[in-house]
């Protein structure tokens, strides 16, 4: 399916690949950025998994990267939350240079990103109150407003019912929603979604993807999810970013990739 | 049906080999003069001696239990998820004392901390004589069992370590820092590591007889023996053996309704995902003099004490004149039980994880609970039950020795091979039935093969616990037919030092020659 929707992007207009003509470089400069990556470049034993990328994220955006396996997606949204390093580059989080040329200056606990991970990595030992406590409760915040952001949230994902239910008796979809609930909850500036959906049939991942764009709009929080699915990035996206072989093949708002397919 | 009869033969063989002894032996306890009578047990619940055994044994069990938790986890952490320096070679380096006898690191402190020890020599008698009170008694027993079974801790604690999904600490990450991730969510996760580690190390100091006797601190299975071979008192040894049955079943049922219930969601081994490496930073240092001095304390003194005692030509002639049929016999009654072990664990492996038969938890069951047994316990079983005029051919020949590796060791080659099954799938073998290949072909062609890196392992490790086994050889061995480890043991009272220190030596290499080779080879079966 991806090799096909490939062939069509990548036969555009050159002009439109190389940013000739970026309708979003002139939206983009008018906005707030809150990512900003400066020539990033990651290798593992030698083998580059990110080469030398650019990418700017205006606060409030819902970016969706887009690419087949292995191109490189995961790693730079594991790069944004800081769970890995880039070798070369810089990377800017909200005004703050968080990674510079392999050094990391601010880690991932202090970049107040939330993230929710591909196999949702609710950790099994904790209720699903626990899980969503866990943040705040390092962040030292006030019982009484922890108790009043988690019941929040859990009616925010309508999930009231299960708090003390564990991960292990919950569905894929109540699963999916406290994972979310837990990125959202310590009111992260940044929510990084990486294939969230991907483990999820057809019916539910509809339903989730009308949530996640609900939630997103409620609180309007800066969004960076990655996909390897067309429908969900055109569902999700206000920009889409695609990837191929480590590298940014072209950016573009959603509307844009549709109208040229 | 050719499959259900050999799966039902192993079984028999085994509850044969392995429980009826132990069975047997507890019915003939009840037994005073033909008669049905309590009278064993009631001498052992009247005298003040049995109680002040049964806390001994618990508190050593306990204490042991504790201190390699508390050193075990830290350590196997450090040593697979931080970047500390040398960090494989202080790994290999605290396994040693696992897989040789563990008496052997009783006798190097002996010669290290003993009242004519090299301490004495170098601090004067005084020092001597503190070292060696210190030594001979609750503290030196439990000192030299935390050394021997602290590589259980670290080895678990590594292995399930490795087993973490990633994610589940990446996602802590983003809140908090390496130390809160590893209190709160990593150690968590591994609990049912931690937790088996504990059981199989509490189980292990339960039954351990070398290192209590030799450091004369009374416990159960030290007494079980005593009372064995000193007064061939088989109804007060079976007594006396009892309780530590019991509390081997107590711990045993805690494992089943406590601890299996706790799984949690991990990565399978060997994962393309790389484990999360801790960065020490500026406390590297720290962590490395921590650790090379806990390694060289626990391990590399007393093999050095060893070395420096058998350093002469002629101890080690006369270490060889004495036991070379010992090393011989040892290295054969390893190899053949090692043989039997991959033979049992393949069926028994087999039947856990196909659920082939009805029985399948039964006989793991079985198992278990004799790897739990102490073997001194299994050896007097086994003497009960085959020392009788027409078993001859077994009580006085080399399968009395067999019978107890198989009794005893069962279960590791079941587990290992439980282990290794799922990664063949069912479909492959039903595809080979399908194509008209009976069971045995089956086996043979398409089973054997695919695991026969889990049957290497499962040879290697039974060949390792054969050959340092202490407990069920020193009950059950027939005259001349000792094996290296027992024939050390009994030299200790009237032989030089140095010939005794060549003797451990010969032990640890024999020990670990087959392991080297195993890392020679690797390359070819892989």
């Amino acid at each position: 399916m991806w090799a096909g929707v490939g062939e069509k992007i990548y036969s555009l207009d050159l002009r439109l690949v190389l940013g000739a003509f970026c309708p979003w470089e002139s939206a983009a400069n008018k906005i707030k950025m809150i990512v900003k990556i400066e020539n990033v470049y990651k290798a593992y034993n030698k083998t580059p998994v990110i080469r030398e990328m650019s990418l700017d994220i205006g606060k409030g955006e819902r970016v969706v990267i887009l690419g087949p396996s292995g191109c490189g997606k995961t790693t730079l949204l594991r790069m944004i939350a800081g769970l890995i390093h880039p070798d070369k580059g810089k990377l800017v989080i909200d005004g703050q240079t968080v990674a510079d040329n392999g050094k990391c200056i601010i880690g991932p606990e202090s970049r107040q990103v939330g993230m929710v991970f591909q196999d949702l990595a609710l950790w099994p030992h904790m209720t699903s109150y626990k899980n969503i406590e866990f943040g705040l409760k390092v962040q030292k915040i006030p019982k009484t407003e922890i108790r009043e952001r988690i019941d929040t949230i859990f009616e925010k994902v309508q999930m009231v019912q299960f708090r003390n239910a564990y991960p292990g008796d919950l569905s894929g979809g109540q699963q999916q929603r406290i994972a979310l609930a837990r990125a959202l909850v310590t009111r992260p500036k940044i929510l990084l979604m990486d294939e969230p959906l991907s483990s999820l049939d057809t019916d539910l991942r509809h339903v989730l993807m009308r949530e996640i764009l609900r939630l997103q709009e409620e609180l309007a929080i800066t969004m960076i999810y990655v996909t390897h699915d067309r429908e969900e990035a055109f569902s999700l996206a206000t920009r889409i970013v695609v990837m191929k072989e480590e590298k940014i093949q072209k950016t573009r708002t959603a509307g844009q990739i549709k109208e040229w397919l | 049906m050719a499959k259900r009869l050999t799966l039902y033969i192993t079984i028999f063989l085994f509850v044969g080999i392995g429980i009826v002894p132990v069975i047997v032996m507890f019915l003939k306890s009840l037994f005073v003069d033909g008669g049905f009578s309590l009278e064993n047990y009631g001498t052992l619940l009247q005298s003040n001696r049995e109680w002040t055994l049964l806390f001994n044994t618990l508190v050593l069990a306990g204490a042991t239990t504790f201190i390699t938790v508390l050193l075990g986890v830290p350590l196997g952490t450090l040593f697979s998820k931080t970047d500390l320096p040398f960090r494989r070679l202080f790994a290999v380096l605290f396994i040693i004392p696992l897989i040789i006898p563990s008496y052997i690191l009783a006798v190097a402190w002996f010669y290290c901390m003993g009242r004519s020890g090299i301490v004495a020599g170098v601090l004067g008698e005084t020092a001597g004589i503190v070292t060696s009170k210190f030594l001979f008694g609750f503290g030196g027993t439990l000192f030299v069992m935390v050394s021997a079974l602290l590589p259980i801790v670290i080895i678990l604690t590594m292995t399930y370590l490795r087993m973490v999904n990633q994610e589940m600490e990446e996602a802590g990450r983003l809140y908090s820092s390496w130390p809160v991730v590893l209190k709160k969510i990593t150690l968590p996760l591994i609990s049912p590591g931690i937790a088996l580690g504990a059981l199989i190390t509490f189980i292990l100091t339960l039954g351990e007889f070398g290192v209590p006797s030799f450091l004369r601190f009374d416990v159960y299975s030290v007494e079980s023996f005593t009372r064995f071979s000193a007064f061939y008192d088989f109804d007060s040894a079976t007594a006396a053996a009892v309780p530590l049955g019991i509390i081997t079943i107590i711990v045993l049922i805690i494992e089943r309704f406590f601890l299996r219930m706790k799984k949690f969601v991990s990565r399978a081994m060997g994962s393309e995902k790389k484990m999360a490496i801790v960065s020490l930073g500026k406390y590297k240092s720290y962590f490395l003099i921590g650790v090379s001095v806990l390694v060289s304390v626990l391990v590399v003194v007393p093999l050095c004490v060893l070395l420096y005692k058998s350093l002469s030509p002629s101890a080690y002639v006369e270490a060889f004149v004495r036991s070379t049929g010992s090393i011989m016999r040892s290295l054969l009654y390893a190899s053949i039980g090692a043989s039997c072990l991959v033979v049992f664990g393949f069926f028994l492996g087999y039947i856990l994880d196909r659920k082939a038969l009805r029985l399948s938890y039964v006989a793991d069951s079985i198992a278990v609970f004799l790897f739990a047994l102490p073997g001194a316990v299994i050896g007097i079983g086994l003497s009960n039950l085959w020392n009788t005029p027409g078993a001859n051919f077994i009580y006085a020949s080399i399968p009395i020795i067999i019978f107890g590796y198989i009794a005893q060791y069962t279960a590791l080659g079941e587990r290992i091979m439980a282990a290794t099954f799922p990664h063949v799938l069912r479909s492959m073998e039903e595809a080979a039935q399908i194509a008209g290949a009976g069971w045995y072909r089956r086996v043979f062609k398409v089973l054997v093969p695919l695991v026969k890196r889990g049957m290497i392992a499962t040879w290697l490790i039974c060949f390792v616990f054969c050959l340092r086994d202490v407990g069920i050889t020193m009950m059950v061995y027939p005259p001349a037919h000792d094996t290296l480890p027992v024939r050390t043991f009994t030299l200790m009272a009237n032989s030089p030092d140095n010939v005794i220190s060549a003797l451990c030596m010969i032990m640890i290499m024999i020990t670990l020659l087959p392991l080297c080779g195993l890392g020679l080879v690797r390359k070819y079966i892989a």
